[in-house]
Formats: C-alpha cells, sequence, structure tokens
C-alpha cells in the first residue's frame, strides 16, 4: 500500500460537514451540466 | 390516434413510456413490451452485490404501475421485426413471445404505428470461454439476481478469509471488448471497502483486470478533468486511489476464457498469461440480441435494422481513428429506412468507439466498446419521446429535438464504499462524452469547466440521493416528472 492521499486530504474527504457543503456544491455543479442541455452536431442544409 | 410500442422496460424504455404517456392524450396506446416484469434500478447493483442493499430495494413490479397510469405492458420478448406488415397484416409490427403466465409461449403480432427499440445489451457471457455467472466462483452483477449472487459468493469467501485463508480477489471486465468498466471500477472499490469492514483486507489481494490501455479509460479515450485548483487526467486519479487502497491492476488484457480458479488473458503484447482468483466479478461483453427483420413478403431485411445493434442516424463509414469525429455520432435515434423507427439508449448500434482501437501483437482486438451509461439512456429516450409526441400533434414528421452525445454532457458518480459516515464516491461530469477535439483541441475533448472529479463522502450521499430520487421517479410519484434524466 502506498499512501497516495494526505491525512490532510483524507480528512478533508471524510469530514461529514465539510463533506455536507460539498454535496450542496456537487448537486448544484452537476445540475448545471444536466441542465446545460444537449443538443445535434451536424450542420443541416435545408 | 397512434399507438407507440415500447420493446424494454430499462432505463431508456421506461423513460420513453412514461413521457409519452403523461403528454399523450388517453386516445393514444403506449403499450411496452419487456420480458423482465420488474423495473430495476442497475446503478445500484453494486451494493446488492456486497450486501449493503437487498434487491427488492432497487426495483418493483411494473404491472400494477402500468395499469394505474394506462400504459399497455405485455410479458414478452420481441423475437422479430416486421417493419412493413406483412401478407396477412398490413400494420407493422413486431412479433413478441410471451415468458410469462397462461400465454406463456404464444406469439403475438404487437402492431404499431411507432416503435421505439429500448431493449439495451445483451450480456454476452457466452463469447468468453467458461464465464458463466456463479458457475465457477465468477460473477456478475449486471441484474439484481446476478448481484444476489454475487454477494453469496463473496459472504463465502469473506467467512474463509476470517477462518485463516487467504484469497485473490479479480475484478474487471471478461472480454477484449466488454464495456461498463464504470460498473466493475465502483464494485472493486466497495469489495475493496467490505474487506476493511469485516477486518479482513490483510488476508486479501484484489487485482483489477482491464481491456483498458489505461486506469481511468473507461471506454471515452480517458478524461482530462478539473480537480480542485488543477487538471487531472482519469488515469492519474484511478491510479492514486488504486495505489492508495493497495489494488493491483493489470491493463491491456483480452480475458478469453475463465475456468473454476483461473482467469486465462491475451494481452497487449499478445503473450497468453493467466490469473487465479478465488472470487472474480467480471463484465461480459455487450452485444445486440441478434433479432431479425422481414419485409413484407418475409424477404429478410436485418441487414436494414441491425449492425449487431439498431441502425440509427449514425455515420457507419468505416474510418481510422484520426478521422473520427463527433458528426459520426447519431442525434435523433432514427432508423434511416424506417423512419416509425428509433433506438435509444444501450440499443442503437454506434458508429465505432470512443477509446482508440488497439490490437494485440496476434492481431485480436483489445479495447473497450464504448459505453452508454444511465443518464445519456435516459436523456436520449426522453427526445425520442418528444419527437413522437410532437409528430403525432403536428400531424408530420418532427426531429426538432436532438441529443448526440458529442454535445452531451454525463454525471457519473461512482461509488467507492458504503456508508453514511465511512462511504465514498467519485462524482465525475463529463461534457461531451465523446471528446470534440475541434471545440476543445487543447483539453482533450472536453470542456474543462463542465468536466470535472471529486472525491469523497459526499459522493456516497449523492449516489445514494440518486438511486431514491430515480426509483422515486420512475414510480411516477407526485411531479416525478421535475427531476431530469
Ligand atoms: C452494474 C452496473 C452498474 C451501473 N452503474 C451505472 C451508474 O452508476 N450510472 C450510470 O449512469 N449508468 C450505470 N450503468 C449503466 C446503465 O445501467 C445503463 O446505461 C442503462 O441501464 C441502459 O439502459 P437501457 O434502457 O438502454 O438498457 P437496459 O437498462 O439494459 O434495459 C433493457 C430492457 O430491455 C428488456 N429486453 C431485453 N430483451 C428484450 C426483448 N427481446 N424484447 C423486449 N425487451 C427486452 C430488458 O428486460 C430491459 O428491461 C450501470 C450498469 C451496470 C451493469
Amino acid at each position: 500500500m502506498t499512501q497516495r492521499i494526505s491525512k490532510y486530504q483524507r480528512f478533508v474527504m471524510m469530514n461529514p460537514i465539510i463533506q455536507f457543503f460539498k454535496f450542496i456544491y456537487l448537486s448544484i455543479r452537476i445540475m448545471v451540466v444536466v441542465a446545460g442541455g444537449h443538443g445535434g452536431t451536424r450542420k443541416h442544409v435545408k | 390516434m397512434s399507438k407507440i410500442v415500447i420493446l424494454g422496460a430499462g432505463i431508456s424504455g421506461h423513460v420513453a413510456a412514461t413521457h409519452l404517456r403523461r403528454k399523450l392524450s388517453k386516445e393514444h396506446e403506449v403499450v411496452v413490451v419487456s420480458p423482465n416484469s420488474n423495473y430495476q434500478w442497475i446503478p445500484s447493483n453494486i451494493w446488492v452485490g456486497v450486501g449493503r442493499m437487498k434487491s427488492k430495494e432497487i426495483l418493483f413490479p411494473l404491472a400494477p404501475l402500468y395499469k394505474k397510469k394506462g400504459i399497455g405492458y405485455k410479458q414478452a420478448k420481441a423475437v422479430s421485426f416486421f417493419p412493413e406488415g406483412d401478407m396477412t397484416e398490413s400494420s407493422p409490427y413486431v412479433l413478441a413471445e410471451y415468458v410469462a403466465g397462461s400465454s406463456k409461449g404464444e406469439k403475438e403480432k404487437v402492431t404499431y404505428d411507432y416503435l421505439i427499440n429500448a431493449t439495451g445489451p445483451k450480456l454476452n457471457f457466452e463469447a468468453t470461454e467458461g464465464l458463466v455467472p456463479g458457475k465457477n466462483k465468477t460473477y456478475s452483477v449486471c441484474t439484481y439476481t446476478h448481484a444476489d449472487h454475487a454477494w453469496e459468493g463473496l459472504k463465502d469467501v469473506i467467512n474463509q478469509m476470517k477462518a485463516g485463508k487467504k484469497a485473490k480477489i479479480l475484478i474487471g471486465t471478461g472480454h477484449a471488448k466488454s464495456t461498463c468498466q464504470g460498473a466493475a471500477f465502483e464494485y472493486v472499490l466497495n469489495v475493496e471497502q467490505e474487506l476493511r469492514r469485516h477486518n479482513v483486507r490483510n488476508m486479501a489481494e484484489v487485482t483489477w483486470i482491464s481491456n483498458e490501455y489505461q486506469l481511468g479509460d473507461f471506454g471515452m479515450d480517458g478524461v482530462l478533468m478539473s480537480y480542485g485548483s488543477m487538471s487531472m487526467k482519469s488515469s492519474e486519479m484511478v491510479e492514486m486511489i488504486f495505489e492508495d487502497r493497495d489494488i493491483k491492476w493489470i491493463l491491456g488484457a483480452g480475458v478469453n476464457k475463465v475456468e473454476d480458479g483461473v482467469a486465462h488473458y491475451e494481452n497487449l503484447d499478445g503473450e497468453q498469461k493467466s490469473e487465479s482468483y478465488d472470487f472474480a466479478m467480471l463484465i461480459p461483453s455487450f452485444s445486440g440480441h441478434g433479432f431479425k427483420a422481414y419485409d413484407k413478403h418475409k424477404v429478410d431485411i436485418t441487414d436494414k435494422l441491425f449492425k449487431g445493434f439498431m441502425i440509427v442516424d449514425a455515420d457507419y463509414t468505416a474510418k481510422p481513428y484520426d478521422e473520427w469525429s463527433v458528426q459520426d455520432w447519431p442525434e435523433t435515434y432514427q432508423n434511416p429506412t424506417y423512419k416509425n423507427i428509433f433506438a435509444p439508449g444501450i440499443a442503437f448500434a454506434p458508429p465505432h468507439a470512443i477509446s482508440k482501437p488497439r490490437k494485440s501483437k496476434n492481431g485480436t482486438d483489445i479495447s473497450p466498446a464504448p459505453p452508454r451509461t444511465g443518464m445519456p439512456s435516459g436523456i436520449t429516450a426522453k427526445l425520442v419521446a418528444d419527437n413522437i409526441i410532437d409528430s403525432i400533434k403536428s400531424g408530420k414528421e418532427s426531429l426538432h429535438h436532438k441529443g448526440s452525445l458529442g454535445n452531451m454532457g454525463a454525471a457519473c458518480i461512482a461509488s467507492a464504499g458504503f456508508g453514511m459516515t465511512k462511504g465514498s464516491g467519485i462524482s465525475i461530469t463529463t461534457y461531451p462524452i465523446v471528446p470534440d477535439y475541434n471545440k476543445y483541441p487543447n483539453t482533450q475533448g472536453r470542456s474543462l469547466s463542465k468536466t470535472f472529479g471529486n472525491i469523497g463522502l459526499a459522493g456516497h450521499w449523492l449516489k445514494l440521493a440518486l438511486h431514491y430520487a430515480f426509483i422515486y421517479k420512475a414510480k411516477m410519484r407526485p411531479f416525478w416528472w421535475l427531476i431530469p434524466e
């Protein structure tokens, strides 16, 4: 095992209070990508 | 009055059926033909496979819901397609065979005005010799029954480790052309966490085996993402996680034979190797269902409808990797020959892979097939439903709703372990799913503002929240349609 994630990083990743705010932040960021919509990629000649 | 028949009640079939029913008046008929009597939220199968969820928590029976909502339902499987009807039936139809109840074994011509083929993949276990889930210590988590068996197998091995026996655990892809690496990735991390929870981690050697050239390829050619204040490649992220959790890896591996306790594979150097195991979960290759299609004179026209999966508005011209473009990918999922047939979700034939194709020194193709995850499956099903609704309402073909995987984002919340305080998840968003190297030449084809990664407990809560939200939505509870695909 190689400790690639430092103790501080792990604390941030697993701290429920920090992660609660992260949860809200991530939900919003994901919604922005989802609500960003989708469409075609081709130019259509009419 | 129009009749819309939907084949399959997985993520895409169910999304299409529910939106069609909500937006079309009752004079129009919506009929679902699907062999499985239950709806299952497949992404939570990985938790069933480690015993942290019961399969009944991820499924519900379709018949009562469809009855209540006015959606017709036939517990049957499509067998063959007759898009022009035949000499005795003038309407197009699908020949379906009932799989349960008093009509079991009987066949019916299910006629339609519009057909949505949402039959997803065939789990092609037969393509790998010996890859039979649960028969030789190799399991699958692709369905809830498979996941139940996987947990039985894992529990056994955990008990053996508790009794002092060391064990080797092998998780990844079971074929040179498998896809769905994401599901196997989630499973290996969940298994690793469960081993720690059961205090047997030191007794186990955990190995990831995959047809990917690099870690974190996921069938999407890897992803460059923003991670905190820097940018990071998915290969670096996965390597960091695997090293941190002491998971070994074997890459470029085309598993070609599985025996009880030994998986045989060829690597990109053309070497034939093997890896022993006490418990394995290997994702099979996915294929089309082998449907046949006939014209009204019963002449075989399968090649007009299928290329393995269903042919849609993609550009299937064979091209080298350097010439692939986002324009190759379909926008409306409409069959070019029979314009009242559509195939969203996994059911459509992709124009090519997303990851760079690679061959071993012996000429064996060893690289991932393109994934089509839950979110694009839902989005493509909804846009197909919207185009059909517009066409019915306007009385002429309408294809305004478009959604190419080259102009669509996906959110992948990969579970890295279950638990309200000890769990974790890897949240990754990717935009676009198929990299657009012309639009984003310096960031490996993706927008860095919309492609990001995050690791932590919040990821587990997100995945759990999505589990409940999507089951709520699938059950068509009040305001279900406000939850996006
Ligand atoms: C273990 C696992 C975990 C996953 N995790 C995630 C995740 O976390 N996030 C994510 O976005 N995606 C995930 N995916 C991928 C996701 O599940 C798929 O993208 C999605 O299920 C595809 O939907 P679909 O409707 O096209 O196919 P399916 O869900 O496979 O549905 C196909 C339907 O067709 C029916 N059918 C089959 N044959 C016939 C026939 N002959 N006639 C009629 N009906 C038929 C089947 O019974 C089924 O109802 C995961 C997949 C797996 C296997």
